[in-house]
Protein backbone atom coordinates (compact mmCIF):
# COMPACT_ATOMS: atom_id res chain seq x y z
CA UNK A 1 0.00 0.00 0.00
CA UNK A 2 2.85 2.32 0.94
CA UNK A 3 4.54 1.56 -2.39
CA UNK A 4 1.28 2.27 -4.17
CA UNK A 5 1.02 5.71 -2.57
CA UNK A 6 4.65 6.48 -3.36
CA UNK A 7 4.13 5.54 -6.99
CA UNK A 8 1.01 7.65 -7.14
CA UNK A 9 2.84 10.65 -5.69
CA UNK A 10 5.68 10.14 -8.18
CA UNK A 11 3.28 9.98 -11.09
CA UNK A 12 1.53 13.13 -9.85
CA UNK A 13 4.88 14.90 -9.52
CA UNK A 14 5.99 13.92 -13.00
CA UNK A 15 2.57 14.86 -14.32
CA UNK A 16 2.75 18.33 -12.76
CA UNK A 17 6.31 18.83 -14.01
CA UNK A 18 5.17 17.87 -17.46
CA UNK A 19 2.29 20.29 -17.17
CA UNK A 20 4.64 23.12 -16.23
CA UNK A 21 7.05 22.22 -18.98
CA UNK A 22 4.23 22.02 -21.47
CA UNK A 23 5.51 25.02 -23.37
CA UNK A 24 8.37 23.19 -25.08
CA UNK A 25 6.70 23.17 -28.48
CA UNK A 26 5.69 26.83 -28.34
CA UNK A 27 7.57 29.86 -29.52
CA UNK A 28 9.08 32.31 -27.05
CA UNK A 29 6.57 34.95 -28.15
CA UNK A 30 3.66 32.61 -27.42
CA UNK A 31 5.07 31.70 -24.01
CA UNK A 32 5.59 35.37 -23.11
CA UNK A 33 2.02 36.10 -24.13
CA UNK A 34 0.80 33.17 -22.04
CA UNK A 35 2.80 34.31 -18.99
CA UNK A 36 1.54 37.89 -19.34
CA UNK A 37 -2.07 36.72 -19.64
CA UNK A 38 -1.62 34.39 -16.65
CA UNK A 39 -0.15 37.19 -14.55
CA UNK A 40 -3.05 39.48 -15.40
CA UNK A 41 -5.55 36.75 -14.65
CA UNK A 42 -4.07 36.06 -11.18
CA UNK A 43 -3.99 39.82 -10.53
CA UNK A 44 -7.65 40.05 -11.45
CA UNK A 45 -8.75 37.09 -9.36
CA UNK A 46 -6.59 37.61 -6.26
CA UNK A 47 -4.59 40.26 -4.39
CA UNK A 48 -1.42 38.22 -4.79
CA UNK A 49 1.13 39.50 -7.26
CA UNK A 50 4.87 38.99 -7.17
CA UNK A 51 7.27 41.69 -8.24
CA UNK A 52 9.59 39.06 -9.70
CA UNK A 53 7.07 37.81 -12.26
CA UNK A 54 6.91 41.10 -14.15
CA UNK A 55 10.69 41.41 -14.07
CA UNK A 56 11.12 37.94 -15.59
CA UNK A 57 8.49 38.62 -18.27
CA UNK A 58 10.31 41.84 -19.18
CA UNK A 59 13.65 40.00 -19.28
CA UNK A 60 12.12 37.36 -21.57
CA UNK A 61 10.80 40.07 -23.89
CA UNK A 62 14.20 41.76 -23.91
CA UNK A 63 15.92 38.48 -24.79
CA UNK A 64 13.42 37.90 -27.61
CA UNK A 65 13.90 41.43 -28.93
CA UNK A 66 17.64 40.79 -28.87
CA UNK A 67 17.16 37.68 -31.01
CA UNK A 68 17.93 35.17 -28.25
CA UNK A 69 14.99 32.79 -28.68
CA UNK A 70 16.36 30.08 -26.37
CA UNK A 71 16.97 32.47 -23.49
CA UNK A 72 13.57 34.11 -24.06
CA UNK A 73 11.86 30.70 -23.92
CA UNK A 74 13.69 29.79 -20.73
CA UNK A 75 12.69 33.03 -19.04
CA UNK A 76 9.10 32.89 -20.28
CA UNK A 77 8.80 29.37 -18.87
CA UNK A 78 10.19 30.66 -15.59
CA UNK A 79 7.56 33.42 -15.60
CA UNK A 80 4.84 30.84 -16.20
CA UNK A 81 6.08 28.85 -13.20
CA UNK A 82 6.02 32.02 -11.08
CA UNK A 83 2.44 32.73 -12.15
CA UNK A 84 1.44 29.18 -11.20
CA UNK A 85 3.21 29.45 -7.83
CA UNK A 86 1.41 32.74 -7.13
CA UNK A 87 -1.91 31.14 -7.97
CA UNK A 88 -1.17 28.26 -5.61
CA UNK A 89 -0.07 30.62 -2.83
CA UNK A 90 -3.37 32.47 -3.11
CA UNK A 91 -5.28 29.22 -2.96
CA UNK A 92 -3.40 27.77 0.00
CA UNK A 93 -3.29 31.00 1.99
CA UNK A 94 -7.02 31.61 1.70
CA UNK A 95 -7.34 29.08 4.56
CA UNK A 96 -3.87 28.60 6.03
CA UNK A 97 -3.55 32.12 7.48
CA UNK A 98 -6.01 31.16 10.19
CA UNK A 99 -3.53 28.70 11.68
CA UNK A 100 -1.12 31.55 12.50
CA UNK A 101 -3.54 33.49 14.69
CA UNK A 102 -2.50 33.06 18.33
CA UNK A 103 -5.13 31.69 20.66
CA UNK B 1 -6.53 2.66 14.85
CA UNK B 2 -3.95 4.87 13.18
CA UNK B 3 -6.64 6.07 10.82
CA UNK B 4 -8.92 7.01 13.74
CA UNK B 5 -6.10 8.93 15.46
CA UNK B 6 -5.32 10.74 12.21
CA UNK B 7 -8.97 11.67 11.70
CA UNK B 8 -9.27 12.92 15.27
CA UNK B 9 -6.08 14.95 14.82
CA UNK B 10 -7.38 16.47 11.61
CA UNK B 11 -10.65 17.25 13.37
CA UNK B 12 -8.82 19.02 16.18
CA UNK B 13 -6.75 21.05 13.73
CA UNK B 14 -9.96 21.96 11.94
CA UNK B 15 -11.60 23.00 15.19
CA UNK B 16 -8.64 25.12 16.26
CA UNK B 17 -8.57 26.81 12.85
CA UNK B 18 -12.29 27.53 13.13
CA UNK B 19 -11.84 28.85 16.66
CA UNK B 20 -9.05 31.15 15.50
CA UNK B 21 -11.13 32.53 12.70
CA UNK B 22 -14.25 33.13 14.78
CA UNK B 23 -12.55 34.70 17.83
CA UNK B 24 -13.71 38.28 18.37
CA UNK B 25 -11.42 41.31 18.23
CA UNK B 26 -11.04 41.52 22.00
CA UNK B 27 -10.06 37.84 22.29
CA UNK B 28 -7.63 38.42 19.42
CA UNK B 29 -6.12 41.41 21.18
CA UNK B 30 -5.68 39.61 24.49
CA UNK B 31 -4.00 36.66 22.77
CA UNK B 32 -1.81 39.01 20.71
CA UNK B 33 -0.66 40.93 23.76
CA UNK B 34 -0.07 37.74 25.74
CA UNK B 35 2.07 36.40 22.93
CA UNK B 36 4.48 39.34 23.24
CA UNK B 37 4.39 39.35 27.03
CA UNK B 38 5.49 35.71 26.99
CA UNK B 39 8.06 36.22 24.24
CA UNK B 40 9.67 39.30 25.79
CA UNK B 41 9.09 39.09 29.57
CA UNK B 42 11.99 41.53 30.04
CA UNK B 43 9.96 44.39 28.54
CA UNK B 44 8.63 46.17 31.61
CA UNK B 45 6.31 47.97 31.86
CA UNK B 46 4.28 46.60 28.95
CA UNK B 47 3.86 50.13 27.60
CA UNK B 48 7.53 50.14 26.64
CA UNK B 49 6.61 48.18 23.50
CA UNK B 50 5.79 51.61 22.06
CA UNK B 51 9.54 51.96 21.46
CA UNK B 52 9.56 49.20 18.86
CA UNK B 53 12.72 47.17 18.47
CA UNK B 54 14.45 49.33 21.10
CA UNK B 55 12.16 47.89 23.75
CA UNK B 56 13.91 44.53 23.30
CA UNK B 57 17.49 45.61 22.49
CA UNK B 58 19.16 47.39 25.42
CA UNK B 59 22.43 48.15 23.56
CA UNK B 60 20.72 49.60 20.49
CA UNK B 61 18.40 51.53 22.77
CA UNK B 62 21.28 53.52 24.21
CA UNK B 63 22.34 54.62 20.73
CA UNK B 64 18.76 55.41 19.79
CA UNK B 65 18.27 57.51 22.91
CA UNK B 66 21.38 59.50 21.99
CA UNK B 67 19.91 60.09 18.52
CA UNK B 68 16.66 61.21 20.10
CA UNK B 69 18.52 64.01 21.93
CA UNK B 70 19.00 65.76 18.56
CA UNK B 71 16.30 63.99 16.56
CA UNK B 72 16.58 63.89 12.78
CA UNK B 73 12.81 64.46 12.46
CA UNK B 74 12.99 67.91 14.07
CA UNK B 75 13.12 69.71 10.72
CA UNK B 76 10.09 67.76 9.54
CA UNK B 77 8.11 68.94 12.58
CA UNK B 78 9.02 72.55 11.78
CA UNK B 79 8.07 72.11 8.12
CA UNK B 80 4.85 70.39 9.17
CA UNK B 81 3.96 73.27 11.46
CA UNK B 82 4.30 75.72 8.56
CA UNK B 83 2.09 73.58 6.34
CA UNK B 84 -0.42 73.15 9.15
CA UNK B 85 -0.69 76.90 9.75
CA UNK B 86 -0.59 77.94 6.10
CA UNK B 87 -3.70 79.80 5.01
CA UNK B 88 -5.53 78.24 2.05
CA UNK B 89 -6.74 80.28 -0.90
CA UNK B 90 -10.20 80.32 0.69
CA UNK B 91 -8.84 81.81 3.92
CA UNK B 92 -9.09 78.61 5.94
CA UNK B 93 -6.32 76.23 7.02
CA UNK B 94 -5.78 72.71 8.39
CA UNK B 95 -6.63 74.21 11.79
CA UNK B 96 -10.24 74.42 10.65
CA UNK B 97 -10.30 70.65 10.30
CA UNK B 98 -8.03 69.53 13.15
CA UNK B 99 -8.10 72.27 15.79
CA UNK B 100 -5.49 74.79 16.83
CA UNK B 101 -2.53 72.39 17.19
CA UNK B 102 -3.70 69.29 15.30
CA UNK B 103 -3.33 67.03 18.35
CA UNK B 104 -5.83 64.50 17.07
CA UNK B 105 -3.68 61.38 16.64
CA UNK B 106 -5.83 59.39 19.07
CA UNK B 107 -8.85 59.83 16.80
CA UNK B 108 -7.26 57.71 14.06
CA UNK B 109 -7.70 55.20 12.66
CA UNK B 110 -11.44 55.01 13.20
CA UNK B 111 -14.46 53.48 11.54
CA UNK B 112 -16.55 55.97 9.59
CA UNK B 113 -20.07 54.57 9.62
CA UNK B 114 -21.52 57.01 7.10
CA UNK B 115 -18.92 56.14 4.51
CA UNK B 116 -18.47 52.52 5.53
CA UNK B 117 -14.68 52.72 5.64
CA UNK B 118 -11.64 53.09 7.88
CA UNK B 119 -10.42 56.66 8.17
CA UNK B 120 -6.74 57.34 8.80
CA UNK B 121 -5.11 60.62 9.76
CA UNK B 122 -3.26 61.00 6.47
CA UNK B 123 -6.45 60.41 4.50
CA UNK B 124 -8.26 62.98 6.64
CA UNK B 125 -5.48 65.53 6.01
CA UNK B 126 -5.85 65.16 2.26
CA UNK B 127 -9.63 65.26 2.43
CA UNK B 128 -9.38 68.51 4.39
CA UNK B 129 -7.07 69.97 1.76
CA UNK B 130 -9.30 68.90 -1.12
CA UNK B 131 -12.48 70.08 0.59
CA UNK B 132 -10.87 73.51 0.77
CA UNK B 133 -9.79 73.58 -2.85
CA UNK B 134 -6.15 72.67 -2.17
CA UNK B 135 -4.06 70.01 -3.89
CA UNK B 136 -3.76 66.69 -2.02
CA UNK B 137 -0.32 65.57 -0.81
CA UNK B 138 1.50 62.37 -1.75
CA UNK B 139 0.92 59.81 0.96
CA UNK B 140 4.29 58.21 1.58
CA UNK B 141 6.75 61.03 2.31
CA UNK B 142 7.53 64.71 1.91
CA UNK B 143 4.94 67.27 2.97
CA UNK B 144 2.46 64.61 4.14
CA UNK B 145 5.05 63.00 6.41
CA UNK B 146 5.97 66.49 7.71
CA UNK B 147 2.46 67.60 8.60
CA UNK B 148 1.73 64.17 10.06
CA UNK B 149 4.94 64.49 12.14
CA UNK B 150 3.80 67.86 13.49
CA UNK B 151 0.37 66.51 14.42
CA UNK B 152 1.85 63.33 15.93
CA UNK B 153 4.33 65.37 17.95
CA UNK B 154 1.54 67.48 19.42
CA UNK B 155 -0.38 64.28 20.18
CA UNK B 156 2.40 62.55 22.12
CA UNK B 157 1.06 60.80 25.19
CA UNK B 158 -2.36 60.15 23.73
CA UNK B 159 -3.40 56.52 23.95
CA UNK B 160 -4.42 54.21 21.12
CA UNK B 161 -8.06 53.39 21.60
CA UNK B 162 -9.39 51.97 18.36
CA UNK B 163 -13.00 50.85 18.48
CA UNK B 164 -14.81 48.34 16.31
CA UNK B 165 -18.44 49.40 16.62
CA UNK B 166 -20.67 46.40 17.20
CA UNK B 167 -23.62 48.02 15.45
CA UNK B 168 -21.94 47.95 12.04
CA UNK B 169 -20.85 44.54 10.70
CA UNK B 170 -18.81 46.31 8.01
CA UNK B 171 -16.42 47.55 10.71
CA UNK B 172 -15.80 44.01 11.89
CA UNK B 173 -15.35 42.94 8.26
CA UNK B 174 -12.70 45.65 7.79
CA UNK B 175 -10.95 44.48 10.96
CA UNK B 176 -11.08 40.84 9.79
CA UNK B 177 -9.70 41.90 6.42
CA UNK B 178 -6.74 43.58 8.13
CA UNK B 179 -6.27 40.55 10.36
CA UNK B 180 -6.24 38.19 7.38
CA UNK B 181 -3.69 40.40 5.68
CA UNK B 182 -1.42 40.36 8.74
CA UNK B 183 -1.35 36.57 8.97
CA UNK B 184 -1.28 35.79 5.23
CA UNK B 185 1.92 34.81 3.45
CA UNK B 186 2.61 36.81 0.32
CA UNK B 187 5.29 37.39 -2.27
CA UNK B 188 7.88 35.06 -3.71
CA UNK B 189 9.57 34.80 -0.31
CA UNK B 190 6.27 33.53 1.13
CA UNK B 191 6.27 35.71 4.24
CA UNK B 192 3.37 37.03 6.31
CA UNK B 193 3.65 40.17 8.46
CA UNK B 194 3.26 37.73 11.37
CA UNK B 195 6.18 35.57 10.23
CA UNK B 196 8.66 38.39 10.78
CA UNK B 197 7.06 40.60 13.40
CA UNK B 198 5.47 37.92 15.52
CA UNK B 199 6.91 34.43 15.15
CA UNK B 200 10.52 35.53 14.54
CA UNK B 201 10.39 38.90 16.32
CA UNK B 202 13.55 39.49 18.29
CA UNK B 203 15.56 37.28 15.92
CA UNK B 204 18.03 38.53 13.34
CA UNK B 205 17.61 38.74 9.58
CA UNK B 206 21.18 39.34 8.53
CA UNK B 207 22.33 42.13 10.86
CA UNK B 208 18.89 43.49 11.74
CA UNK B 209 16.73 42.43 14.67
CA UNK B 210 13.07 42.10 13.76
CA UNK B 211 10.76 44.33 15.77
CA UNK B 212 7.64 43.10 17.57
CA UNK B 213 4.34 44.06 15.93
CA UNK B 214 2.89 44.97 19.30
CA UNK B 215 3.57 48.72 19.37
CA UNK B 216 4.16 49.06 15.63
CA UNK B 217 1.60 51.84 14.97
CA UNK B 218 2.63 54.12 17.85
CA UNK B 219 5.55 56.08 16.44
CA UNK B 220 4.69 57.21 12.90
CA UNK B 221 5.81 58.96 10.82
CA UNK B 222 9.49 58.09 11.24
CA UNK B 223 12.82 59.35 10.04
CA UNK B 224 14.53 56.21 8.76
CA UNK B 225 18.30 56.16 8.31
CA UNK B 226 17.79 53.83 5.34
CA UNK B 227 15.53 56.38 3.66
CA UNK B 228 17.51 59.43 4.82
CA UNK B 229 14.13 61.14 5.17
CA UNK B 230 10.71 60.88 6.72
CA UNK B 231 8.13 58.31 5.73
CA UNK B 232 4.62 57.28 6.72
CA UNK B 233 3.34 53.96 8.00
CA UNK B 234 1.94 53.06 4.58
CA UNK B 235 5.33 53.71 3.03
CA UNK B 236 6.73 51.13 5.43
CA UNK B 237 3.96 48.66 4.59
CA UNK B 238 4.84 49.04 0.92
CA UNK B 239 8.55 48.63 1.69
CA UNK B 240 7.88 45.39 3.57
CA UNK B 241 5.88 44.01 0.67
CA UNK B 242 8.63 44.95 -1.73
CA UNK B 243 11.16 43.17 0.50
CA UNK B 244 9.23 39.91 0.29
CA UNK B 245 8.81 40.39 -3.48
CA UNK B 246 5.08 41.02 -3.32
CA UNK B 247 3.54 43.89 -5.26
CA UNK B 248 2.82 46.66 -2.73
CA UNK B 249 -0.73 47.97 -2.41
CA UNK B 250 -1.71 51.58 -2.89
CA UNK B 251 -0.92 53.86 0.07
CA UNK B 252 -4.20 54.77 1.79
CA UNK B 253 -6.04 52.20 -0.30
CA UNK B 254 -8.52 49.90 1.44
CA UNK B 255 -6.01 47.06 1.96
CA UNK B 256 -3.50 49.15 3.94
CA UNK B 257 -6.15 51.15 5.82
CA UNK B 258 -7.70 47.90 7.04
CA UNK B 259 -4.26 46.59 7.99
CA UNK B 260 -3.64 49.79 9.97
CA UNK B 261 -7.03 49.35 11.63
CA UNK B 262 -6.12 45.81 12.73
CA UNK B 263 -2.58 46.49 13.99
CA UNK B 264 -3.72 49.64 15.79
CA UNK B 265 -6.50 47.71 17.53
CA UNK B 266 -3.92 45.11 18.58
CA UNK B 267 -1.87 47.90 20.18
CA UNK B 268 -4.79 49.49 22.03
CA UNK B 269 -3.64 50.91 25.35
CA UNK B 270 -0.16 51.92 24.17
CA UNK B 271 0.80 55.58 23.86
CA UNK B 272 1.40 57.41 20.63
CA UNK B 273 5.01 58.66 20.68
CA UNK B 274 5.65 59.70 17.11
CA UNK B 275 7.47 60.96 15.23
CA UNK B 276 10.49 58.75 15.83
CA UNK B 277 13.91 57.84 14.49
CA UNK B 278 14.53 54.35 13.17
CA UNK B 279 17.29 52.51 11.35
Amino acid sequence: MKHGLKSLALVALIGSSTAFAGGHGKSAAALIEEATAGYKQVSKETTYQWTTTVKVIKAAQKALDGGNEAEAKKLAQQALDLVEATRQQAQVESQNWKMRVPK
Amino acid sequence: MKKIIRNVAFGLVGLSVSAASVAGPEEDRQAFRKFYENRFPQVQPIGDFQNGVYSILPAAREQWESIEEFPPYELAIEEGEKIFNKTFANGKSLKDCFGEDGAVREQYPHWNKERGMVMTMELAINECLEANGEKPLKYKKGAMAAVSAYMAYNSRGQVINVEIPSDDPRALAAYEDGKEHFYTKRGQLNFACADCHMHTSGMNYRSETVSPAFGHPTNWPVYRAKWQEMGTLHRRFAGCHDNIRANPFKAQGEEYRNLEYFISYMSNGLEFNGPAARK
